[in-house]
């Protein structure tokens, strides 16, 4: 008889035997291929996490290498086409850059509108939504969006603004900065509304210019408006002297800021970077920490299984010893005997490792769902079942092979004759 | 023979089987347990990150006649949920003189007017730590020479270096600050530090006289204390910044505060401060609920492969329990002896797996861990034109992250893997019970 056949009719004869040896392995698969998808998962979301922090990094002129005539540095502003640029480095999430301006702003009627104390402290901006001022929670948007860089002639005003004028998104309202300079009179349409969550009253933040505006003042167009709004004021430039750029990964901060600083069309003589990532340093070692736990978890499993299987198969082939001295007395040469234990193995993990496959994905959601917390991240792909499959399958041989050398060491009587 | 001493013969005869079940026992035993041991040590990692995402309140008592009193600051801080790290900030005006009572001169080049009285006055801010204050952290201000103020009393000042120039004035001098309104009531201060401003002041034109950075002068609680309240020997203040563990309390906390007694809460403004701590909540539930789930599947998959394990193991001893029911053994006390032998080397598995979960779970902690008390920042250092992130390494009272195997952890895997195991044996040997001892033994192979 055929070793092959041999083999398969053991496995069917036996099946409740080999169901259970099929069961343990399905288990301890999806197990493995389980822990690997959530190592993975784990490693997704804390990226995400680290995402969060709002890492980022500031590209300012430098004031100290440039001239300076006497009022203010002469040091050559920031392009629009810098600014861009570094926009388009990998891993940088969004950016913001602003410009200020101090316009007198009026409604569509010509009336000025009504407002606390000084003008309007008017920020010039890409993606507002990037500002510090929403960024820290100052300040948020509740109705219409946030400027971004594709609008042009938009602003966003405060919610006390727009009641005490009545106005509401889509309206327009026109800016003019210093019409003694003959600076043009520019359009706007609000395409927002935020909220003043901070408290103004507050002394702590009394150190700079916008300290003294109050906050339903400060108003939030987009830069091509702001621009507008400078036109014709002269050659003293005002330009923008700041941009702000945040990233993704706040643990990939430095390796940006290096591709940033390797863009050659930027003379970095006149530019200085200054990184900023304060939240991500105050959590990054208990970030790190669970990072590390979910990895030993996954490390400890893993290695736990491969015992488990190995315990298991010499279990079931020690069972078998009668077996084997039969086999032997019959006259089946010793690799034919081992070479059809392994095969019974391997039939059992043909069908087990697909299998684990589909179930670890089930596992993993059931157990979720099961106590209302999201598995979504967790996803077993492909690597995975190749590496579980690899490794799964030469660890199944190599403890067949271990442990039927004890018995196969022996002669057939031998065998027999120890037997009970 | 009595079935004790048969489970114990038995066990001892196949001496290769027992040790692999106990080998068995004890490695699902260890598994769980380390798994349980770093599962509460990942909520003390994310108890941590939510305690260094800073979450806190701000209590603005700016309006109230009398401040915040010193009391209620310590009856605050003892509200269940603080971190213990807080601010406590003042800010007035005060007229500046040498220490015989002449008026010291002050900068109104750039003002944008001298408001009447304020001609040799400038701002005062006190801070429960001078280098926390805006000006230090976001205005670019830098300490020159002395030391910042760290201590609530003690009458001492820092001065801008321009000032100190402009009047002569050097650490370790005395100087008087004055009420701007009520010019005798005067305070002496001694001089700790001198710093500088390393950004130009932008509000240029437009600050008045005593907002000039040259003319600010940084001064401890009390002395803030003195001038705003005309205290003595008690420190009122008019702001406090209270920080707590779990942003998720937040709400709770600033409800507790505002029912304490001693302070109009009505005219007060709380404010929450907790954006970095919103903007990380998703991701951080997600990081928590991939634990949970890692350490669900664990615990279910580690039942099934032991339950299923204990009946391979039993389905191999048909024949005997054939031969046993035949010599006439009660099916029960067969029963018995499996559950005997499988709970006596369960119970030795466990004994042991205490002791190897524990050695596991210190190597973790010791060598895998960052320690939290003793870290230090590796400084972003970014090449040439950048301007290196001086970070000095803040201590957040992190609670430091211990792997260990808690008393409940084990008793819970105890009383699991003995039920598990009676419940499997049980099973497992109930299809092989129902057959009559002739069926069985005229089964076998």
């Amino acid at each position: 008889m055929n070793l092959g056949i041999r083999a398969i009719l053991y496995s069917a004869r036996k099946w409740k035997k080999t169901l259970l040896v099929f069961c343990l392995l399905l288990a301890i698969t999806t197990l493995v291929l389980s822990g690997l998808a959530i190592a993975d998962a784990q490693e997704e979301q804390a990226e995400e996490l680290r995402g969060t922090t709002g890492a980022s990094f500031t590209v300012e002129r430098d004031i100290s290498t440039g001239g300076w005539n006497g009022n203010y540095s002469t040091q050559e502003f920031m392009s629009e086409d810098m600014i861009q640029q570094i926009a388009a480095v990998d891993g940088i999430a969004g950016y913001d850059a602003t410009l200020i301006t101090l316009p007198r702003i009026f409604n569509d009627k010509g009336e000025e509108l009504a407002h606390e104390n000084y003008s309007f402290y008017n920020y010039g901006s890409y993606n507002s939504q990037y500002h510090e001022l929403f960024l820290s929670g100052r300040f948020e948007l509740v109705e219409g969006t946030h400027i971004t860089d594709d609008m042009t002639n938009s602003i966003i005003i405060s919610r006390e603004l727009a009641e005490w004028n009545g106005l509401k998104v889509g309206d327009t309202l026109t800016g003019v900065y210093y019409p003694q300079n003959n600076t043009p009179e520019v359009d706007m349409k609000i395409v927002g509304i935020f909220d003043v969550v901070a408290d103004k009253n507050d002394q702590v933040n009394m150190y700079d210019d916008a300290s003294y505006y109050a906050y339903s003042s400060y108003v939030f167009c987009s830069m091509d408006a702001a621009e507008g709004l400078i036109k014709g004021w002269g050659e003293d430039g005002e330009g923008i002297s700041e941009a702000y750029y945040y990233v993704t990964d706040a643990a990939q901060l430095e390796n940006v800021i290096r591709e940033v600083q390797s863009i050659s069309s930027i003379n970095w003589n006149n530019y200085k970077i200054t990184a900023n990532d304060e939240v991500y340093q105050n959590i990054s070692s208990a970030l790190s920490d669970t990072g590390t736990l979910i990895t030993t978890l996954i490390i400890v499993i893993t290695a736990v299984s491969m015992v488990l299987i190995i315990l298991i198969l010499s279990m079931s082939i020690r069972s078998r010893k009668r077996e084997t001295g039969i086999l032997l007395a019959v006259g089946i040469a010793k690799p034919a005997v081992i070479l059809q234990y392994v095969l019974e193995t391997l039939l059992i993990a043909v069908v087990a490792f697909p299998l684990a496959c589909l179930s670890s994905k089930q596992v993993a959601g059931t157990l979720g769902t099961l106590f209302g917390k999201a598995a979504e991240n967790v996803i077993v792909t492909p690597q995975h079942f190749i590496l579980v499959a690899i490794v799964g399958g030469i660890l199944l041989v190599a403890a067949v092979l271990v442990s039927s050398i004890s018995t196969l060491r022996l002669k057939p009587k031998q065998i027999l004759a120890q037997m009970e | 023979m009595n079935l004790c001493k048969r489970a114990c013969l038995y066990s001892i005869r196949k001496k290769g089987k027992t040790l692999t079940l106990l080998a068995f026992l004890l490695v699902m035993a260890t598994l769980m347990l380390t798994c349980l041991s770093i599962q509460s040590a990942t909520e003390t990692a994310n108890a941590n990150i939510k305690k260094a995402l800073l979450g806190y309140f701000t209590i603005n008592a700016k309006t109230l006649e009398n401040g915040i009193p010193e009391d209620t600051v310590s009856q605050i801080l003892d509200v269940d949920g603080l971190s213990g790290r807080y601010t406590l900030r003042s800010y007035t005006y005060a007229t500046y003189f040498d220490a015989d009572g002449d008026l010291l001169e002050i900068n109104t080049e750039g003002a944008a007017q001298v408001p009447e009285g304020y001609e040799n006055a400038g701002k005062i801010v006190a801070n429960s730590n001078s280098q926390n204050d805006s000006y230090f952290t976001d205005g670019g201000f830098e300490m020159v020479e002395g030391s910042p103020i760290t201590t609530e009393t003690g009458n001492q000042v820092l001065i801008h270096e321009k000032f100190a120039q402009r009047n002569g004035l050097s650490v370790g001098d005395t100087m008087l600050l004055g009420n701007v309104e009520d010019k005798d009531k005067t305070i002496p201060v001694t001089v700790a530090g001198i710093f500088t401003n390393t950004e130009e002041q932008d509000s240029i034109g437009m600050a008045p006289s005593y907002d000039l950075y040259d003319n600010i002068v940084f001064t401890d609680l009390s002395t803030a204390s003195f001038l705003l309240y005309g205290t003595e020997g008690t420190t009122n203040v008019q702001y406090g910044d209270f920080y707590v563990n779990d942003p998720d309390e937040l709400e709770r906390i600033m409800t507790d505060v505002q029912e304490l007694d001693g302070v109009d809460w009505e005219s007060c403004t709380l404010t929450r401060y907790d954006n970095d701590y919103q903007n990380a909540k998703a991701s951080l539930e997600g990081l928590q609920n991939i634990v949970f789930i890692a350490i669900a599947v664990v615990s279910v998959i580690c039942f099934l492969v032991l339950a299923l394990f204990l009946t391979l193991r039993l389905r191999g001893r048909i024949h005997e329990t054939g031969v046993y029911l035949a010599m006439g053994i009660s099916k029960g006390s067969v029963l018995l002896q499996y559950l005997l032998e499988v709970i006596l080397v369960a119970a030795i598995a466990l004994v042991i797996s205490f002791g190897t979960s524990t050695a596991i779970s210190h190597q973790i902690g010791s060598s895998l861990l960052s320690q939290v008390t003793s870290e230090t920042y590796e400084t972003v250092d970014l090449t040439g034109e950048s301007e290196t992130a001086e970070e000095p390494t803040e201590d957040l009272g992190l609670a430091e992250i211990e792997v260990a195997v808690s008393a409940e952890d084990y008793a819970l895997v105890w009383a699991f893997g003995m039920v598990l195991c009676v419940a499997s044996t049980a099973l497992a040997a109930y299809p092989i019970m129902k057959m009559k001892p002739k069926s069985i033994l005229s089964q076998m192979s």
